[in-house]
């Protein structure tokens, strides 16, 4: 186990090293560079460019260095801990990506046990009661959910919020506690937006899940062990909680590693249509711009914390499933 | 006799009294009460200069408001609140709704020979932290800032050099300063009161304390390494973001104020203290206590403007949400108002001069083909089908606003006339046509023109369609090719985009005064010349010498009217210049005076009705004073 252990680490260190050299090749692929943008972007507002203003700039930026040299500066950065600095925001970026994280993250914990709220119960029912109309007509609504795009849905769900609830578009909370202390009302008021974003972004996970545990299950219920069992007088449901369903679940616990990074990042689409304050429009935009520090220290977290997700979804598996052989 | 002599001396008297009264009953903003009882802040004569600027309204358009308030606006990203710079539009003198000059943070001005420039300050006038408003301001930023080598080594703004020359600075007094050139310099006065103005001052009693001359080393050293800076330059420099108005802390001369760290969903203003206009009444402008600055998706803006979610909105809006904008006017109570765009041309084709193919480059330098061009194009179906008519036909030139407007340039060569076109294109030998009757070059390669777009949205693709559809007829087959803008220019500077499409003249309401660098060879990035404009803006080094006599004719008609100083002789520079561009077709306009939509809530009063929408001159709302628009409580129909 311990050898596996320091052999998966090992492995992990490298696809990272990987990784790093990956996300800032292409980064900087696109011509030009964060200052090109940005001047591009003070044209379109018809405002001079100073050339020697900006040279002065790239320096400052280091941006005149060899691209090995920017890399290495910021890979070794990395290393300490130091995420690199924002031109656009002009902030370390830490303290940018910092603000945006929490409200991703309950985001996304609201979404994920959405999916498992609704997706569990469904799953079932449709397996044990296969093809009865039931099942069909759950089966219809989980394909129509995938079939959405849900950036589609998610405006046609802004909008009936806004007409029949009067509820503000976009955004999480009401324009008017933005940078307000949390109190009762932002709670309140985050609640009534939080659930559109969920909805929609949970949608497809969820008909996604209703599929797999339908035939994962509808597999286990087949075997001659749960033939065995009601043979030997166990009840439906104690049969049901008890064999087949601990099996169908292994794709549940694999999927944490794809979770993880999810959490933080995830639904980027969505995110933007909706204009939520996480993380995601953050990221696009800053690849936009080719803020390319603030850009590559977050896809390089988000690397991690999938890689880190993928170790530890393993290491489950291997706990819950002695089918499972580490060596 | 006598009687009508009292009666006089009593008008006089009552006249001065009224205009004493004026000065001495200044209005305090509500907002301000109880600090101001509290001796927290100085009465509002104490705060304003003793020679505040008076607003005074004509009664119809525009009326003496009333103090309070918070007006919504939405924005598109974090660092567009640098916009409320050119909305709070304070400038050391600014333009007026009729785009003429005058003194506004300055008490006065005096201009000699074009290149002598004296400033005169407002006694009395405060930053926004209390601190006086003085020359030392001016001082500090061009000895500590512009004149430091280790700050700024790329020298003074370019605006502030007259043939790579710095001004002469002059402190005369606490008020008056004073900058000489040897000659005249016509960019300082415009680029001052731009929508992203040229600032020639600075808080320096705030910046004083990052500055290495100024500042105590150990200090200095402390403050480095608690925002984490490089160094001091690095320091002052994030400090001094004074036109993106994201460091709270920074004193301001503008209405409103910034009270939120940059970067945030939702950013305050509030109102300046100290700030130096008042209205005829003795009210301290400006009128709205706060602002409030929302960030959104700019796709979501139109929705969330269409659900009330803003006061005074024109940013992410155009023309084809008028129709859902409009659907809500009622329910939200606003009024939907149609400004209309001030760019010489919405959207303008432009022949790349300088492109590297030899064969297209022959045809692009035709005079003939440029405008049989323009001639094929059905500019009225244009306006109907994509506009539903409201916008002008025009080719590239100045709109019938600008004084230097004359109609038949308007129409040169910009009629809807396949005739002539072909006619034009057979006269160049171009009769050769293949299979689908697209015209053969002299090389025997097909005239497929392939027009390079800056992905500026649907738009420009809707409008290509279109001309593609007229071009055709003429035997010119036309492609479409989406890029972002940056590769798109990249292309045409380095002579590999045949042609490309963008917005027309930035300035279609240019006066006499107006620098006319759009109508000749001056920047690299003119798409229809870059290596020619490259050649001006490096004096020779680089690029390539002007080589058709029309052009080179405008080379020197622009050079003429950088040292000319007389009003006669600069519309006659103009003229010629407009003239030349619209024989000679360097760009091809389509439509212009395109209807921009500016959401108005039936609350907020004094805005105008329908007004030129532009960014540079006037900043959108920035020269109808948006510290005089002022929000009425309850909503009502008007």
């Amino acid at each position: 186990m311990l050898h596996y252990v320091l052999k998966r680490l090992f492995t992990m260190a490298m696809t990272l090293v990987v990784i790093s050299v990956l996300v800032f090749v292409i980064i900087k692929l696109p011509p030009g560079d964060y200052l090109s943008t940005y001047i591009e972007e003070l044209k379109a507002q018809g405002e001079s460019v100073d050339q020697g203003r900006i040279e002065f700039l790239r320096k400052r930026y280091g941006l005149d260095q060899p691209a090995w040299q920017q890399y290495l500066n910021w890979a070794t950065g990395l290393l300490r801990g130091d995420l690199g600095w924002s031109f656009e925001y002009d902030q370390p970026v830490a303290q940018v990506v910092g603000e945006t994280l929490f409200m991703t993250v309950i985001l996304k914990l609201a979404t994920v046990l959405f999916i498992y709220a609704v997706a569990f119960p469904i799953g079932v029912y449709s397996a044990t009661h296969q093809y009865s109309w039931s099942d069909h007509g759950l089966t219809f609504l989980g394909f129509l959910g995938i079939a959405v795009p849900n950036f589609l849905l998610a405006l046609a769900v802004l909008y009936a919020a806004n007409v029949w609830f009067g509820t503000s578009i976009g955004g999480l909370m009401d324009p008017a506690y933005i940078d307000k202390p949390w109190s009762w009302g932002k709670f309140l008021s985050v609640l009534e937006h939080l659930w559109a974003p969920v909805f929609v972004i949970g949608i497809t996970g969820t008909a996604g899940m209703i599929r797999r545990l339908r035939a994962n299950l509808l597999d286990e219920l087949q075997k001659q062990y749960v033939t065995t069992a009601r043979a030997k007088g166990l009840t439906e449901r104690k049969l049901l909680l008890r064999y087949p369903m601990r099996m169908a679940l292994n794709p549940f616990i694999a999927d944490v590693g794809s979770l993880l990074p999810q959490l933080v990042s995830g639904a980027v689409i969505v995110s933007v249509v909706m204009s939520l304050p996480t993380s995601g429009p953050m990221l696009l935009s800053a690849l936009q711009s080719q803020d390319m520090y603030l850009a590559g220290s977050f896809l390089m977290f988000l690397a991690t914390l999938t890689v880190v997700g993928m170790f530890l979804s393993d290491l489950a598996l291997a706990l819950l499933d002695p089918r499972i052989r580490l060596e | 006799m006598m009687g009508k002599l009292l009666t006089m001396i009593a008008c006089t008297a009552i006249t001065i009294w009224f205009a004493a009264a004026a000065q001495a009953q200044l209005v305090d903003p509500p907002m301000f009460a109880e600090a101001v009882k509290a001796g927290k802040l100085p009465p509002v004569d104490k705060r304003v200069p003793s020679e505040p600027s008076v607003v005074r309204f004509d009664g119809k358009q525009a009326t003496v408001g009333r103090h309070g308030g918070m007006m919504t606006q939405l924005m598109e990203r974090s660092s567009d609140i640098k916009r409320m710079s050119a909305y709070g539009y304070a400038r050391l003198v600014g333009y007026t709704p009729s785009y003429t000059l005058e003194a506004d943070l300055l008490k006065a001005y005096e201009i000699k020979e074009g290149r002598e420039f004296t400033f005169v300050l407002r006694k009395g006038h405060r930053w926004s932290d209390g601190e006086p408003f003085t020359t030392e301001d001016f001082r500090y930023f061009w000895e500590d800032m512009v004149l430091n080598k280790e700050m700024s080594p790329e020298g003074p703004p370019k605006d502030m050099l007259v043939e790579g020359q710095p001004p002469k600075v002059e402190i005369i007094d606490k008020q008056t300063i004073r900058y000489t050139w040897d000659k005249p310099n016509p960019f300082f006065l415009p680029a001052l009161a731009g929508a992203t103005p040229l600032m020639i001052y600075r808080p320096s009693h705030y910046l004083k304390r990052f500055h290495k001359r100024h500042a105590k080393a150990d200090k200095l050293e402390a403050e480095i390494s608690k925002r984490k800076r490089r160094d001091w330059v690095d320091l002052h420099f994030n400090r001094d973001r004074t036109a993106r108005l994201d460091n709270p802390d920074i004193p301001v001369l503008d209405p409103w104020v910034n009270t939120t760290p940059s970067p945030s969903e939702r950013f305050i203003f509030e109102r300046n203290a100290y700030f130096h206009r008042v209205d005829q009444a003795g009210l301290q402008l400006p009128y709205v206590d706060r602002i409030a600055v929302t960030i959104a998706a700019s796709k979501l803006i139109p929705a969330k403007v269409g659900a009330g979610e803003a006061e005074l909105q024109s940013r992410a809006l155009q023309f084809n949400n008028y129709t859902v904008l409009k659907r809500a006017e009622v329910r939200q109570d606003y009024k939907v108002r149609l400004w209309r765009n001030a760019r010489g041309s919405q959207i303008a084709l432009y022949p790349n001069l300088n492109v590297t193919d030899d064969g297209w480059r022959a045809l692009m330098r035709d005079v003939r083909f440029r405008r049989a061009l323009s001639l094929a194009i059905d500019r009225r179906e244009i306006n109907m089908v994509i506009y539903y008519g409201l916008a002008r036909e025009s080719a590239n030139t100045v709109l019938s606003e600008s004084p230097l407007f004359q109609p038949e340039l308007k129409t040169a060569w910009s009629t809807f006339d396949l005739a002539q076109a072909n006619k034009l294109l057979d006269d160049m030998g171009l009769t050769q046509r293949d299979s689908r009757g697209v015209r053969l070059m002299p090389d025997g390669r097909p005239i497929e023109i392939i027009v390079e777009t800056a992905g500026e949205g649907a738009e420009h693709t809707d409008v290509l369609e279109l001309v593609r559809d007229t071009w055709i007829k003429a035997g010119v087959a036309l492609f479409i090719k989406p890029q972002t803008r940056e590769v798109m220019r990249r292309r045409v500077k380095a002579g590999l985009a045949v042609m490309s499409v963008f917005f027309g003249f930035d300035n279609g309401i240019a006066t006499a005064d107006t620098p006319p660098n759009e109508l000749a060879p001056t920047l690299e990035d003119q798409l229809q010349w870059p290596q020619w404009g490259m050649w001006h803006t490096s004096s020779g080094r680089s690029g390539a010498k002007p080589d058709l006599p029309e052009v080179r004719r405008l080379d020197e008609l622009f050079a003429k009217w950088l040292v000319s100083t007389s009003g006669g002789e600069r519309k006659a520079i103009w003229d010629e210049m407009l003239k030349i561009n619209a024989e000679q077709v360097f760009s091809i306009g389509m439509v212009n005076a395109v209807p921009q939509p500016v959401v108005i809530s039936n609350r907020v009063h004094n805005v105008p009705e329908t007004a030129l929408y532009s960014w540079e001159p006037g900043g959108h709302f920035g020269i109808f004073r948006p510290d005089t628009f002022w929000l009425s409580d309850s909503k009502q129909g008007s």
